[in-house]
């Protein structure tokens, strides 16, 4: 092995690159996230013609209007809560931890419920149980033979809605505590056993004390979607009468907008998100959620003997009311002539397909915006979250800690407070965005930033530094390393973010409807659009696309977004 | 030709040095080994001198060219360094093959000669037929020759080597410790081993630097290592050994339990108190007093073990200090038999840490 030509040195790096992109993506991350907050807080403590006030805090505080959304957002989110984990933690235990069969099938089906967007879910609902038309009302009229007007089900009502939150919440907490005893060793418990605790003292004092966090953490999230989320509580809640918080900020942008009241109501709404995930991190963070110690051993399943068939109908039970029915409805809706009538042959039709596609002209440029946005958004949020990802985790630069803790602040911007706080940056100089598709782009890279960072965070420790360390050593510098090594380590991380950026886009609705002008619908927007001229038919042919959509991608990208990884969907 | 020099190199995280104003110069075409336990800062050496990490004091030289110092440091690509990692760090996407070309083409050499060069490296390591299998396809044996023959294939003027051998079995690891000194001998780089198991380092080092909390306790030859330890620290650490403490007498000699005993290396200062290694097979055991000899201290067997080649005893001296002694397996005494024991006097090493 001659010596002469290994010799020569590997070429001089070139100019090292690391400052400006941290500029850069500070900078970026600035504009994404300090400068919608600012604005945000600068309008509400301002009044209409730009002076410093109180007022708009002092109006929210005394005027009935804003008490009872409020109060009523608190009730919603507290049941919400309580429902989730009434079910999800029987769920989550039969399907980590016990012999039930078809585990896998109840799994995918929560998943299933996961990724329906909420809005979706609660228009599939109306179909079902709105007081006169409503299938299930039919159904149970036409059963009992009751008199006209007399109904079992109201949807539109404050049950009802808890009820359409729950069935699109509950998953979040499925996952947790899921999750929790699928990582808590058998072993454990086999030791208390051996120490002679029998089934039930193994669960009361190891089991379900090492669960514990995660089902407290799931509630606090249940909480948290319950009380952001728009969708639900604007299909059900406003023609019921009554309005939740996120209602109350979006009434507001209606004619005559009062964007100071809106961004003063944004506030109380952002500083409880960011204490419910103070504490969630608090509990999640201390002991018990992840166990320490050697070998994983697999977790020992309990025998349920005869329940087993009886627990998994209990599952399906439960299952029908996010799943099955409202899925059913929307088929039925989307081929029958009269969306409320149950579909035969006599009234089958193809006429609500052919009307979406080809007659309504909004869905040809809300079906392209919505694509644009989605690729757009999934590239440019993939790479970004890419770099800041590397950034932290291999400590590249000064700095790094400021830049992660700003990729993860969004997660405590509610979407409809991101887009008051949008709205209020680009409405005026020097950055007139609002009515462009740019507006709508920035909105969807920092709802999506959180997760894709956390998401790529986790794919590079699983790429052990050496690795890149060997590449380094042996003449390569950090960038060849990072197109090397690194990146083809990473594929599938970055394609599994990628789409998951992609699905969560489809969607988004509380930003968007914020953001929105006629030129840049999206679909999620043109939904909620037909639902407000009763068009549920088209709606659900919108709907089912929206499905097949993101169920393709789901299932291409081979991985579930949020079920193994620390990734949480937001609802829409 | 590159000797490696390291000039007060430290290195703090906050206001803890990792390590701690260490110099040290390794001549070209030796092989050093960095020896101590966890958290002793070797790690962090070695990282410095591949260029990982900066050092907040000091500097590296390799030959006359400034590598490392607080105001600049020549990134790890060029310095013309190979190293072998704990965790091999071989590249999971990339085939045997592409893993050791990987610096070749970085050289940007002609493929053909990358192609040959690859070829007769992996014959060298007996990996010729395993050339298409991807890293997760290997043994722990291969792949840790399969990242010999990467570093290697590069001619690089130092070879740094962190913990090489602690994921391999325990005869691996033996074949290894001789495949690596027969490579060092073969190519005369100039070798960093970091290591914390001391027959590594015993069979493997031309000098051996004990470190201790980011500092060398003792640089020096394996048999000086050995045979001289300086410190507690470096006594306790390489092999057995017994430690004694006893006042001054006078410049040899210290009193211990009674007896005065004569010591080798430093001179005593008058008055202060001094510490002995006395390493267990240097103990000769006897049932019966031992007269007219120095160095006698009497105590009783507190237990003993059977080893095959030979018996292993603690004996516990008048004073309560237990002693191991190494003794042949012939030499049968009871537990709680009074003994006498004699430490030769040029068995006696002062201590100075």
């Amino acid at each position: 092995m001659s010596a002469a030509s290994a010799k020569a040195r590997p070429r001089a790096a070139a100019i090292d690159l690391s400052w400006p992109i941290l500029l850069f993506v500070a900078a970026a991350l600035c504009v994404l996230i300090v400068l919608p907050v600012s604005w945000l807080v600068y309008y509400s403590f301002t009044d209409h013609a730009g002076a410093f006030t109180f007022g708009n805090f002092l109006r929210l505080a005394t005027d009935a209007t804003f008490i009872d959304p409020l109060v009523t957002t608190v009730i919603i989110a507290t049941s919400v809560g309580a429902i989730c984990c009434l079910v999800a933690a029987p769920m989550g235990w039969l399907v980590a931890r016990s012999d039930m069969p078809l585990k896998r099938t109840v799994r995918v089906l929560v998943m299933a419920s996961f990724v329906t967007p909420p809005f979706l879910g609660a228009i599939a609902w109306e179909l079902l149980a709105a007081p006169n038309s409503g299938l299930l009302n039919q159904l149970y009229s036409s059963l009992t033979g009751a008199a006209p007007g007399v109904h079992l089900f109201d949807i539109y009502s404050l049950t009802g809605l808890i009820f359409v939150i729950a069935c699109y919440t509950f998953p979040y907490v499925f996952v947790l505590v899921a999750n929790a005893l699928d990582r808590i060793p058998g072993d454990l418990e086999d030791a208390s056993s051996i120490l002679g605790g029998n089934a039930w003292t193994t669960a009361r004092r190891v089991t379900i004390p090492l669960v514990l966090p995660a089902l407290l953490a799931g509630a606090l999230v249940a909480f948290l979607q319950a009380m952001t989320l728009f969708g639900s509580p604007a299909i059900l809640a406003i023609p019921a009468g009554f309005h939740t918080m996120t209602t109350k900020i979006w009434s507001l942008f209606q004619y005559p907008p009062k964007p100071e009241l809106a961004a003063a109501a944004s506030l109380p709404l952002l500083v409880l998100t960011v204490l419910l995930l103070r504490a969630e991190a608090m509990i999640l963070g201390r002991r018990g959620y992840s166990v320490v110690g050697g070998r994983n051993s697999d977790p020992r399943l309990v025998r349920l003997g005869v329940l087993r068939w009886p627990a998994l109908i209990l599952c399906f039970m439960l299952l029908l009311n996010p799943v099955f029915l409202p899925y059913g409805a929307l088929f039925n809706a989307a081929f029958s002539r009269v969306p409320s009538q149950l579909l035969s042959l006599q009234n089958f039709t193809l006429h609500n397909v052919d009307f979406v596609l080809f007659e309504l002209s909004a869905t040809k440029l809300a079906l392209k915006n919505t694509f644009l946005l989605g690729v757009l958004a999934a590239t440019i949020g993939t790479a970004f979250a890419l770099v800041i990802a590397y950034m932290t985790a291999r400590k590249a630069i000064p700095g790094h800690r400021a830049l992660g803790f700003l990729a993860t602040a969004p997660v405590a911007i509610p979407g409809i407070v991101l887009g008051v706080g949008l709205f209020l940056s680009y409405t005026r100089p020097p950055f007139v965005l609002y009515g462009t598709l740019w507006i709508l782009l920035i909105a969807f890279i920092t709802i999506s930033l959180p997760s894709a960072y956390q998401q790529l965070q986790a794919a590079l420790r699983g790429v052990h530094p050496e690795l890149e360390d060997a590449s380094r050593i042996l003449g390569a510098t950090r960038l060849q390393t990072l197109g090397r090594i690194t990146a083809p380590l990473l594929r599938t991380g970055v394609i599994a973010t990628w789409c998951f950026i992609f699905v969560s886009v489809i969607r988004e609705l509380s930003a968007a409807i914020m953001l929105f002008t006629s030129e840049t619908k999206v679909i999620s927007v043109l939904i909620f659009d037909l639902n407000e001229s009763g068009d549920l038919a088209a709606i659900s042919v919108l709907g089912l696309m929206m499905l097949a959509i993101t169920f393709t991608i789901v299932i291409a990208a081979n991985r579930i977004p949020g079920f193994g990884g620390d990734v949480r969907l937001r609802n829409a | 030709m590159a000797s490696v020099e390291l000039r007060g190199l430290t290195k703090r995280y906050g206001a803890s040095a990792v390590v701690d104003d260490i110099s040290l110069k390794i001549e070209h075409g030796m092989l050093v080994c960095l020896l101590g336990p966890s958290g002793c800062g070797k790690t962090t050496t070695l990282r410095l001198i591949a260029g990982f990490v900066e050092p907040s004091a000091g500097e590296i030289l390799v030959g006359d060219r400034l590598m490392s110092s607080p105001q600049r440091t020549v990134p790890p690509e060029r310095r013309n360094m190979s190293m072998i990692f704990q965790s091999y760090a071989l590249w999971p996407h990339m085939t045997v093959a592409e893993n050791v070309a990987y610096g070749l083409r970085l050289r940007r050499i002609e493929s053909g000669a990358i192609k040959e060069r690859v070829a007769n490296f992996l014959a060298a390591v007996r990996l010729g037929d395993l050339a298409n299998r991807y890293p997760g396809e290997l043994s722990g044996g291969q792949q840790q020759r399969v990242s010999l023959a990467r570093a290697l294939i590069v001619e690089p003027e130092t070879l740094l080597l962190d913990e090489p051998l602690s994921n391999l079995d325990a005869n691996l690891r033996e074949e290894m410790r001789f495949e690596v000194r027969r490579l060092h001998d073969q190519y005369r780089y100039t070798t960093v081993y970091v290591t914390h198991d001391q027959s590594e380092a015993m069979t493997t080092a031309d000098l051996i630097a004990v470190m201790n909390a980011g500092k060398i306790e003792q640089l020096g030859s394996p048999e000086e290592i050995y045979d001289k330890p300086r410190s507690e620290f470096v006594a306790r650490f390489i092999g057995a050994s017994n430690i004694l403490h006893g006042k001054n007498v006078d410049e040899a000699h210290i009193a211990f339990d009674g007896a005065k005993l004569r010591c080798s290396g430093a001179k005593l200062s008058s008055g202060g108190m001094t510490s002995l290694s006395v390493r267990p097979h240097d103990i000769r055991l006897s049932a019966a007093p031992i007269s007219g000899a120095e160095n006698v201290v009497s105590g009783k067997v507190i237990r003993q073990v059977f080893l095959g080649g030979h018996r292993d005893y603690v004996v516990e001296t008048a004073g309560g200090t237990p002693l191991r002694v190494v003794a042949p397996a012939e030499q049968n005494i009871a537990p709680e038999t009074a003994v006498w024991l004699h430490l030769p006097p040029e068995c006696c090493h002062v201590l100075v840490g």
